[in-house]
Parts: C-alpha cells; structure tokens; sequence
C-alpha cells in the first residue's frame, strides 16, 4: 500500500430513475482521514449516491475521482484498497459464514483472515451456519466482516447498523472507532440515525433534494446550526429576517429562528433593532436533521 | 488524583460537542482542586477508548485546554494539569464582563420558569458551594 490516503471529488453528478430525479448536481470532496456521516431522509438518495461513488451504478452526468481515478473505471489496484457493505447483503445462501469469508478472501491480494476472527468473536457472529439461514442482523455483521478483511483505505458503509439491535449496534460502532483510530483510512457510512453518527463521525453530511445540503466537521455543525429565541416588549414584524436564517417563527413579541452561521454580531443587531433579549440553544444531530429539512406545517 | 480515577461522562447526542462537554468538565475538575497541577490525564487513545468516541474530538479538546494554559503537555508524560495562571491582569470588572454574558443566558432562563429572585440566587450559591471545594 503505497498511498494509504484515500480522497472523494464529486462534482456535478445527476443520477435519475426514469423522470425522477435523485441526484442533481452534487458536488462534494471527502477529504482523507475523514469518518463521515451521510445523513438524509428516507428515499433522498444515500444509496443511490453511495453506488455512484463506487462505480457500481453508471451517473447520468458528471464525474467521481477516488484518488483520482475516475470511479467508473476503477484499477484493480484501487479496488483492492476498498470495503464495501451492501444495505441488503447477497451472498451465496448455502455457504456459511466462514467459507464465505474464505471465498471472499481469495479475491484480494492482501486478506487479514485473524482479523475477520477477532471480529467474528467480538460480534458474536455464527460462522458455521448456511448464510441464507441467518437472521437479517447476522447477515449484515457477516457482510461488514467482508468488507473489513483486506483492511480498506476507504470503507464505505450503506446503511450498516440497520438491521443490528442495539447491543450489536453498540459492538460494531465500538469495532469502528477502533477502525477509525488509524487516521489514514476514509470512512463513509450512511444512515438515519442520528445517534450512531455523534460518537464516531469526525464530519456529517446531509442529503436533501439531490444535494449535499450541509457538510462540515460535527463540531462545527453543532456549533453553526443554532436556534434563537427573541422576546421583546413589543410585536415583531412578520418580515422579521436575519442572515444565516433555516427557519423562522413569528409568533406576536417572540421570535424562534432556526440559523446557519448567524455571527454573534448578527444576533446583537437584532437585539438592538427590536430591544430584544435573545436565548440561544444547542441542538443535537436529530434537531438540527428536523431543522435542515423543515417543512412548514 | 492518579487519571483511572478520573471519571468523565460525555452526552454524545446533547447540543453541546463532545470535545466541548470535555473541556468544560476538564475545567470544573481543577476549578474544584479534584486536578492539581502536575496531575496527568489520561492518553487521549484510553480516554477515546472509555468515552467510546473519536480519537479526533479528545485531542481536539485537550489541544484547546492546551492553547488556554489549563494543561500542559509534558514529554513521557503526556497532558498535565499546568500550575495556575491567574488572571491578575484583568480588574476585577473585566472578569466579572467576562463572565456576564453566560450568566444573562442562565438567569433569563430562570426568570422564564418562573423563579424568584433568591431562588435564582441560590442556585447560583449551590453551585458555587459544590465547587469551591474550601
């Protein structure tokens, strides 16, 4: 492995199915090193984009770059340096868990078979039962196992806790902090729950309307996208504004504004404009997800 | 202290961001003397492991006590809890400017659940009496 650092270029890819467009112009760079959480609703594409990325699905228009090659036309050498797991892993469903891991293992020039072990034990995962016997959990631990074999530069995760409980849910996030601790592999998962990303994501990405709405560090996202309470002794105006704004609620002499990016000189001058008090309060991933895709009621 | 006893507890899904929620409790710890100057804190690989959080955000947070001359990094050691630097500089009236503006949040906060005037206060006066530590 002589370049361990894997980048993601997006730029200006579409991707429709049939007159329903799912991917409209994204642009996005995945800088190496990064553990991001893809979030978005149910339906806005994650997998969709997810396939594009990895040259598995063809892009209507624009172009992907994994370390500079185009992923549509992936080196073998390339492809050898990435792990995959399908949202609905399909293997061969007479084959159990440990030919499986064998049969897959074959095809990498580098394996780490005690690897896949040692996570098998820590999972908790039936080895020696037909694939097609196992529960949806077991499934998905088994294809997470594939992906981790020949230690990937770029891991990229569809959904990978989706089917687990909550006990195995923790053990494989704990597993992916572990993963994570070396700084030169890219990691990208998607999913809907917030709470899986707060512990292990270094950045999050939202995606909305065939877009990359919003992607920062977690930290940096927790700390931009606030919400504002205004109260003043007099009525707000229904044209109340301020820059940065997600969202806004007037409702008589209180105002609560969902915001992006308000600078703290922004909040005094609307204090000082409409001699209001202001409160400011943190959001989680889950309120600032509720705020990223508001929808007036 | 010796660092296994320290004891963090971090809110992964609170508003606040986890290397934040460190600092702030990295911070009440020597306020209240539980840290000493000198004492170490854990590596930032065990602390990640405990908390079962992102290498990245422990060393971001100690990296910021670091910059505020709360701790020190030390070689073989690791972070220790520097010797207090005390800002004698600032008047007293520059502290308390300081200070004004979280505690405007807090007490607005109070007056809008309601709470009377001493009420407020002795909250404030609980938190001074749990970390004062004298």
């Amino acid at each position: 492995m002589n370049s361990p650092d894997v980048r993601i270029e997006v730029s200006k890819l579409c991707r429709s199915f049939g007159k329903h467009a799912v991917l409209r112009d994204v642009d996005w760079t995945i800088a190496a090193g990064s553990v991001v959480g893809l979030l978005g609703t149910n339906g806005s594409g994650k997998t969709t984009l997810i396939q594009c990325l990895l040259g598995l699905l063809k892009a209507d228009s624009g172009l992907v770059l994994i370390d500079g090659e185009n992923a549509w036309d992936l080196s073998a050498r390339t492809k050898a340096r990435i792990g995959y797991v399908d949202q609905r892993p399909k293997f061969y469903p007479w084959m159990n868990g440990a030919d499986l891991l064998k049969y897959v293992g074959a095809m990498y020039p580098h394996w780490n078979a005690g690897l896949c072990a040692e996570y098998a034990r820590q999972w908790d995962v039936p080895l020696f039962k037909p694939f097609g016997k196992l529960s949806p959990g077991e499934q998905q631990k088994i294809a997470i196992l594939t992906a981790l074999g020949n230690e990937p530069d770029l891991l990229i995760l569809d959904e990978p806790v989706s089917s687990l409980d909550p006990l195995a849910r923790r053990a494989f996030l704990r597993s992916l902090l572990e993963i994570a601790r070396d700084e030169n592999r890219t990691i990208l998962f998607s999913t809907h729950i917030t709470s899986d990303v707060e512990r292990v994501a270094s950045h999050v990405a939202f995606l909305h309307d065939g877009r990359i709405q919003w992607f920062d560090e977690l930290d940096v996202t927790k700390e931009r996208i606030r919400r504002l309470r205004f109260r003043s002794k007099r009525n707000f105006p229904a044209s109340f504004s301020i820059p940065g704004a997600l969202h806004i609620q007037v409702d008589g002499s209180l105002v609560v504004a969902s915001v992006a990016a308000a600078s703290e000189a922004d909040i005094e001058a609307v204090c000082a404009r409409y001699d209001a008090a202001v409160e400011v309060e943190e959001l989680n991933l889950e309120e600032i997800f509720l705020e990223l895709h508001h929808v007036d009621a | 202290m010796q660092s296994s006893e320290l004891s963090f507890s971090i809110s992964p899904s609170s508003g606040v961001p986890i290397y934040r929620q460190i600092i702030d409790q990295v911070n009440a710890l020597v306020v209240s003397g539980r840290l000493k100057p000198g004492d170490a804190l854990p590596s930032i690989r065990k602390l990640a492991e405990s908390l079962e959080v992102n290498m990245m955000t422990i060393s971001k947070a100690y990296a910021r006590l670091e910059v505020d001359g709360v701790l020190t990094r030390v070689r073989g050691v690791g972070m220790v809890v520097a010797e207090p630097d005390i800002p004698t500089a600032a008047s007293v009236k520059e502290r308390q400017a300081e200070l004004r503006p979280l505690i405007e949040q807090a007490v607005l906060r109070g007056l809008q659940l309601n709470l009377s005037n001493p009420q407020i206060i002795a909250v404030v006066e609980s938190i001074l009496r749990e970390n004062r530590n004298e």
